[in-house]
Formats: C-alpha cells, structure tokens, sequence
C-alpha cells in the first residue's frame, strides 16, 4: 500500500450513461475558491485608485444607482472595463500556453518565449507606424497573422531530424523573438515620434486604455475559441503521453494538432492585440493549475483560466496602485515573477532522450 | 612514449593567418574614415584626414570631426574589439558556440548595476561607473552558471543559454520599473539603455580605457592556453595547464571587457556571438589568431552597424543595438539549430 | 514444457487480420520499407527483430498506422488502415510506442484510464464499463496495487507494466508494442515477455512486438520475422528461421543456436572471430 491517500472523486452518471463523469472534488473546491477570489480581486479593483470609492458605493452604483456623475464614470467608464480585460486577457494568456505546453510536451513554452507574441507585436507596430489611418479594429486580425507566421517559423525551424529537444525549441523561439523584436524596434525609430510613443505604451503590456470596446473583442473571440479547446480536450489528454500513443488511441492526431496550433496562437494574439505583449502567464498558469489540485483535462483547463485571469487581474492591480500617479505596465510585473518560476522549471525540466 | 596526444590543437597555417592582418587592418582604418566622414553633414574623406593630422581649431569642418565624430567612432573602434574578444574567451573556455556576453547575462547585470547605482544613490560619478558595471557583470555571471549547474544534465551550452535569457528577461523588467518610477534619473540613461553609440561621453573612456587595454593584454596573453582548453578540461590539465586558475583570469579578463563596453555604449547584444564564429572560419580553432583577429573584425564591424545605423534612414538614427540584432539573432537560430545535443 | 512453440500447431490458423501488403514507408523522402509483405497470424505473438536500421520499428508503426506508406497499404480486417477512421481502428488496435513517457504527475490509474479514450465521449468519460475495464486491466498487468501512485516515482519496470495496462484497457483484440523491454533489468524483461506471452494465449489477443533481445525473440516467438535493409528476410516458428545461417544473414553474427533441452527454447551464443579459430574444424 501507499502512503499517499488517494483523490477523491465523486462520480456522476445519468440513468442511460449519457453522462458520466468522474469528477475531482479538489479541483472543484479549488474552482470555487478561486472564483471567489476572482470576485474580491475585481471588487478591490473597482474601487481603487487616485478616486477613491467605498465598497458601499461600489455595490450602489452596480447597481445602477448614481451617487454621482464622477463615481460613475470612473467605475462604469473606465475601471470596469479595465479589471474585465485583465481577467480576459489573462484566462487568455493562460490557455494559450496550455494548448501549446501540450502541443509541444513542453513545459517551458509560453506565447511570448516562442516568438507568437513578438509576432503580434511587430504586424501590429509595423501597422501603427506605416498605415496609421487604419483603426484599431483590424488589430487582432493583424496580432492573428504575424503571430500565425512567427508560429509555423519556429516550427519549422526546430523541426530537425533528431526531433525536437525541449531547451532547443525555447531557444531557438528566443532567437527568432529577438530578431523579431530588433525589427519592431527598428520600425518605431523610424516611426513619428508620437505614433511611436503609443505603440511603446502598447508593447510594454499595459492594460491602461482598455475600453468596453476591446472588452467585446477579447470576449467575442473567446465565445469562439474556448469552446473549441474544450471539445480538444479529450484529444490534448491523449496528446500529453506523446503523439504515437494519442493515435494509438485513436485521437485525431493529424486534426487536433493545427487545430490546436491555430487556438493557442489565436488566443495569445487577440489577448496581446488589446493589451501588448504580456509574458510568462502562459507558462505560469498551467504549472500552477496543476500544483493546486490534480484534474482532467477539462478541469485542468478551466484552473489554468481561472489562475491567469486573477494573476494578470493582481498584476495590473498592483501595477496601479502600488506606486500610486505612477503606472507600471502588468507585463512587466508578470516577468518579475515568472522569471524565477521560470527558472525553477527549468531546473526541473526532464531531459527527454527522443 | 606517444607524442601525438602532446601535440596542440591544429593551428591555422601561419601565412594565411598572417596574410588577413593587414587587409583587416586596412578595412578597419578605412572604415573609421568612412564613419567620421558620414553623418547629418557629410565631410569629404581628405578633411577627415586633415582634421585627424592637422587640427585647425578655427575650421568648423574639423571641430566636427575632433568634437562630435572621433569620439564615437574610437568608442565603436573599442568596444566592438572588446565585445568579441570577450565572446571568443567564452566561447573557448566554455566550449559552447552560443556563449556571448549579452546571451549569457553579463551585459544585463553591468546595466542593472549601473541603472540602480543611479536610481539608488545617485550616482554621478564617472570613474564609478567601470567598477559597479564589472560588479554587476561578475554577479549576473555568476547566478546564470549556478542556475545552469542546476539545470539536469549540468551546464550545457543550452541550459546556460536559457539560464542567460530568464536572467536578462528579469533584469530588465527591474530596469523598466525602475525607469519608470523614476523619469528624471534616466533622462541621460534612456538612450544609453537601447545600446546606441550616439551621444557618448568620451570621458567614460578615460576611466575604462586603462582597464580595458590590461584586459586586452591579459586575453592574448592567455589565447594560448584557451585553445588548449577549449579541448576539454582533462586535455588541458594532462598538458600541464592549471585549468581552475585560468579560468578565473579568463573570468575576470570576460567581465571587465563587457562591464567597460556596457559602461562606454549600454548593453549591446550578439556582437560577441558573431564575430568569433566568423573569424574562426577563416583561422581555424587557434585562439591564438582567434583573439586578436576578434579584435579587429569586431572592431570594423561595430563601426560599419554603426555607418548602417546613422545612414539607414535618415533623419532617424537607429539604435546600433537594433542592427546588431537584427545581424545576429539569425546567426543565433542557425548555431541552435544545428546543435545536434 | 514447451511454453512458446508447441501447442498451436495442433489449432487450425484462424484468417489473418492485420496484413501488410507490399508496403513502403519512409521518412522525410528517405525510403526504408521496400515491399514489405506480411500476414500476422491471429492469436498469437509475432516478433520482429533486425538490427539496428533494418526497419522494424518502422514497419510497426506503419502497421499502426503512425505511419502512412507511400506504397501498398495495410490491411485491417480487409479494410485499409490509413483509410479508416482512426478512432475505429483504436477499438480493435492497441499501440504501445517505444519509450513512451508519461506526464509528470499522473497517476497509474489516470494513466490506465486514458486507455478508454476510443470508449469515450466528452460527457462520457467514466461509465461503468470504463471502470471495470480499468480495474481489470490494472490486474492484469499487476499494477492495480499502484493505482494511485504517480507513474514517473515507479521503476522501468512497473511504468512499463503501467503503459501494457493502458493499452489493455483500450480492450482491442490486436495488440502493437515496440521495444517493450529495452533498458529493463533481464528479470523484469522475462516477466513482461510471460505477461505478453499469456496475453496471446490464454486471451486469445493478437500481439507484434518489435524486440532488441534475440534469445527473448527466439524464447517467446510464436512467429519469429526477421528484417534486414527494409525487407523480410524470414519469417516463421522459431524452430525453423531462427538458425546460425540466418543470423549471420541478417545480423552479421556468427553465433551458434542451441537447444535448451530442459525448456526446449532455442538460445544463441554469439562468438567474435578469436572463438571461431579456437573452435574445431
């Protein structure tokens, strides 16, 4: 016998079988928890900042009660649409390094080390400095294709015959992002010095300008693109013990793969098209996920959501108010604190001999 | 009994190695003329040489050259040479083709260093800078090789690598924050940050310069016994090198070539990649010819990304840091992907 | 007495129904089946063995279909594999790949249960049925008392057992293992070929295991195939293909082949050339 007890599962199934679930009860004891702490952190999000609102007069003016013109406005205008695109933009983010940790099998890849982001980055900037007349509208669809491209380069880059070793395939995504990277910078020196400063607040991954009108971008994109990763999930469950035992199991494996691809580029692009480049949240989240309560892969998912919505939520909070008039952008809080897990990881990483 | 495994490393043919001395320094020299003689205003190459040789203080043409040009073009000349002798140094003690100072953190640390000196202390003084740049270096150096020993599987030329990249991913969202809690310290800082030649205080080199020409010296005296090492730590101590010691003197030769470039020009990325791996495909794996030649191509190459970056699209100046990149991200991705490990 | 080879030759050969047919396969352009031709006798255990870069690593995963041919097909009960649906064919056919290796943290039972995959829908992912088959194959395979250990603190040994359990709960008549044994201690190598070799016999289950080990291959061989360059050089019972001729053939091995007289198993003993001078003429 083992010393470790085991998980505990309750076990759901309808009369005919239709359903039938084994369901983790951590991982739904966590799911709540974090819900709930997804709530407060929105709250405190609300009402902080240089107008100050009590909670009192928070819950009055969701309520649709105006307790005056400028509490309204600030809640209403400005700090909910903000707190609900850091929530979006982090579940996002989360998701996208999921789908592509399992894609890979590679613990250590997230949107922004394997270039994807740097590739939304540059077809936006080079849009911004050159074409500035094109509104803000055609951007995700812009962050889609550059970051489609920079995708299939690595690819195609790390696709040697040995197959692909996990260090090399991250190495070889920051080489192509600092390319990448040099460009977009390049572009914005030749850029007007004003075009360039907007695109600059952009790149460091601020949250800032969000408005209602990227909150319906972010969350249009997601009606569509999270119901697709559910449906892959049964598939990326079997894709995690490699690719000739998912088609020995009998998942579409030739399907699911550029499908998946597709999702985790989609997301990570449309999240960095809002909001800039915002590094290691998808690497971050689906580790953290996984330390918190031990799931399928379906719920696994909606933890890692759930994870990185609240951590860019914090970070963004904190980024605001903890030096108060000054702004730091939530991408670099989240570098500072995915650096060292990174590392950790790192130092854990199994070197696979393929 | 067996004099072959006494033998060095294969060194270049003498003559060929010789023979691109003086065509590099030729390139060189005319290249330094080039950049003085390019820019906003373009000076004819004879009054570049007139204004080098015959200093007229009342010809405005020639106080150009004196005031505004000659310094950036000495400060090209001086870390481009030293950037690359730093990376052909850890590249051979090392044995890893993807070492540079910038790839495995030293030129992050050094800009740390110097950023939280003046964001802290405010820091001001010149002669300071060297020191608290080579502090800086010496430490980021130091945690990238432990996390990498940490790594499984030891310190490859990946993990060192990936260990250098979360190190400067780290340091500079520190400097970023730091930048922006603090607007007014970096008012000067900013543009030394991007890694760009222009605007350059020459005084900086009248503190580095001495201990940049020591390092120098140092590097070709110790080339020798890199190419000895760079076969393998066993190899070189069965040959009678005292492998431990000369790894520190490489260490501290490494450190304070990148912290005086990072203090002359801020944090200027994959020159130390990209030179030696070019210069080693014309002498071969014999440090040395490998180190003085780094020398000298780093040095024509930082001036002719530097001619790129003042003339590429005018008015702007592109950060030289931008080109360097640009040049040698592509080189990085080739050198990864051929490691068949 | 005769574990392997005796007892089914009194049986009549039940019609093959996994069948290659002048297959060719590569990779990347690099051809290296050539024509490969082969009817896996049903209900018994095939193994493939060549050395290294003949092919039968890769000739197994064509006949899984991981591998498409670009010439000839593969034949599952009449139909074209690389034609079929592929979770179809996961409900007759189960793949163990070579070195697979699990996510950190699985547990056994996790591991065992991802087997149900071709059972399972996305509300449907643990029936009654996918229980039972679960708990049965973890017997089986001997792991059950792990189940909730995670699989990467088990040795090589019990994790293989692990993978064997996941490919039995797919519950599919044929079964495909690569290199099942590699870098397993000699002791542990003997209890998985037993686990197999009864997995054919007393279940009636088809196996074609690709195996390293010649004197595994030649002990637990129903039907012994040997590859060499891309081809079948010979195939059937060990009694027959597994001679000092063919080894030299196909491995370049001077070896001879004994008759172990107390389990009637055929053994090789490899000798380099210093031997060979010493013996008599």
């Amino acid at each position: 016998m083992t010393s470790l007890a085991p998980a505990r599962h309750v076990i759901l199934r309808s009369p005919r079988e239709r359903i039938a679930l084994r369901l983790p009860v951590r991982a739904l004891v966590v799911i709540g928890l974090l819900v709930l702490a997804l709530l407060a952190l929105s709250a405190v999000s609300l009402a902080t900042g240089s107008y100050g609102v009590s909670l009192n007069e928070l819950v009055e003016t969701l309520r649709g009660i105006t307790i005056s013109r400028a509490i309204d406005n600030v809640v209403w205008e400005f700090r909910f649409p903000r707190t609900l695109a850091a929530a979006l933009v982090g579940a996002m983010m989360a998701l996208s390094g999921a789908a592509l940790q399992t894609v890979t099998r590679n613990g250590l890849a997230d949107p922004s080390l394997v270039g994807v982001s740097q590739g939304a980055a540059l077809a936006v900037v080079a849009v911004m400095v050159l074409f500035p007349q094109l509104g803000p509208i055609y951007r995700p669809w812009l962050a889609f294709g550059g970051s489609i491209l920079v995708a299939v380069l690595i690819q195609w880059l790390s696709h040697t015959r040995e197959g692909s070793n996990a260090i090399r395939f991250i190495l070889m995504g920051l080489g192509v992002s600092a390319f990448i990277s040099s460009i977009t910078s390049a572009l914005m020196t030749y850029g007007e010095i004003d075009r360039a400063l907007s695109a600059l607040a952009w790149l460091a991954g601020s949250i800032n300008a969000a408005t209602w009108g990227d909150v319906l971008t972010l969350a249009g994109w997601s009606a569509v693109l999270l119901p697709a990763l559910l449906v892959m999930s049964r598939a990326m469950a079997a894709m995690r013990m490699g690719e000739a035992a998912a088609i020995g199991l009998g998942a579409p494996v030739q399907l699911v793969r550029p499908a998946l691809v597709t999702v985790a580029v989609g997301l990570a692009a449309i999240a960095t098209s809002v909001v800039g480049p915002l590094g290691f949240v998808g690497l971050i989240a689906p580790h953290a996920a996984r330390r918190l309560a031990h799931a399928g892969m379906g719920f696994h998912l909606v933890l890692t959501a759930l994870i990185g919505a609240l951590l860019v939520g914090a970070a963004d909070l904190i980024g605001r108010a903890a030096f108060a008039l000054i702004q730091i952008p939530a991408g670099l809080l989240t570098a500072l604190i995915g650096v060292p897990i990174f590392i950790v990881l790192l130092a854990r990483a199994q070197v696979r001999p393929q | 009994m067996n004099d072959i495994a006494a033998s060095p490393a294969p060194s270049a043919p003498p003559l060929r190695a010789w023979s691109g001395v003086p065509l590099l320094i030729a390139v060189l020299g005319a290249l330094f003329l080039l950049h003085i003689a390019v820019g906003a205003k373009s000076l004819p190459i004879g009054t570049v040489v007139d204004a080098l040789t015959a200093f007229d203080p009342a010809e405005f043409d020639h106080v150009i050259v004196m005031n505004l040009r000659l310094p950036r073009a000495v400060i090209a000349v001086v870390v481009g040479a030293c950037l690359s002798v730093a990376g052909a140094l850890m590249q051979g003690v090392t044995r890893n083709p993807l070492a540079d100072p910038g790839l495995l953190g030293l030129t992050a640390g050094a800009s740390f260093a110097v950023v939280m000196a003046t964001a802290l202390f405010g820091l001001t003084s010149m002669a300071l800078i060297p020191w608290i740049a080579a502090a800086g270096a010496l430490a980021a150096a130091l945690v990238v090789y432990f996390i990498a020993r940490w790594v499984p599987g030891g310190a490859t030329p990946l993990s060192l690598t990936l260990a250098g990249a979360a190190i400067s991913a780290f340091l500079a969202a520190c400097i970023s924050i730091a930048h922006l809690l603090s607007e007014d310290t970096f008012m000067n800082l900013r543009v030394w940050l991007t890694g760009s030649l222009a605007g350059r205080d020459i005084t900086v080199l009248v503190y580095t310069g001495p201990w940049l020409a020591i390092a120098m010296l140092l590097s070709l005296a110790l080339a020798r016994q890199v190419t000895v090492l760079a076969m393998g730590d066993e190899v070189a101590q069965g040959l009678g090198v005292r492998t431990t010691s000369l790894k520190l003197q490489i260490l501290v030769a490494v450190v304070v070539l990148t912290a005086g470039s990072v203090a002359l020009a801020g944090p200027l990325g994959f020159i130390g990649l990209v030179i030696p791996h070019v210069v080693r495909l014309y002498v071969g794996a014999d440090y040395r010819w490998i180190v003085p030649y780094s020398a000298l191509a780093g040095a024509a190459y930082l001036l002719a990304v530097d001619i790129v970056a003042r003339i590429a699209i005018p008015p702007q100046e592109i950060s030289t840091g931008i080109i360097t990149a640009m040049v040698g991200a592509p080189l990085f991705v080739h050198l990864v992907r051929r490691r068949s490990r | 007495m005769h574990a392997g080879v005796g007892r089914k030759d009194s049986v009549a050969a039940a019609p093959s129904r996994l069948e290659a047919l002048s297959v060719d396969a590569g990779y990347a352009g690099v051809g290296i089946l050539k024509g490969v031709d082969l009817a896996v006798p049903t209900g018994k255990v095939t193994i493939l063995v060549g050395p290294n870069g003949s092919g039968k690593s890769t000739f197994l995963k064509t006949l899984a279909r991981i591998l498409a041919p670009t010439a000839g097909a593969v034949l599952l009960d009449g139909k074209d594999i690389h034609q079929t649906n592929t979770r179809a064919v996961a409900e007759k056919l189960g793949l163990l790949p070579q070195g697979p290796v699990a996510p950190e943290g699985l547990t056994v039972r996790e591991l065992v249960a991802q087997g149900r995959y071709p059972h399972q829908s996305l509300l449907r992912q643990w029936s009654r049925a996918d229980e039972a088959a679960v708990n049965h194959a973890m017997k089986v395979a001997g792991v059950a008392d792990l189940a909730e250990r995670p699989v990467d603190t088990l040795s090589g040994g019990q994790r293989q057992r692990c993978w064997i359990a996941m490919v039995l709960a797919q519950e599919t008549d044929l079964l495909l293992l690569d290199e099942p044994t590699t870098f397993l201690d000699l002791k542990v190598q003997v209890d998985l070929m037993e686990l197999l070799a009864s997995l054919a016999h007393k279940t009636g289950r088809t196996l074609v295991v690709v195996l390293h080990e010649l004197s595994l291959a030649a002990a637990y061989a129903d039907h012994l195939v040997m590859m060499r360059d891309g081809q079948i050089v010979c195939a059937g019972a060990p009694k027959t293909v597994f001679t000092a001729e063919r080894l030299r053939e196909v491995f370049d091995l001077e070896a001879h082949v004994l008759d172990d007289p107390v389990t009637g198993r055929l053994v090789c003993v490899p000798f380099g050339a210093r031997a060979r001078a010493a013996l008599p003429a």
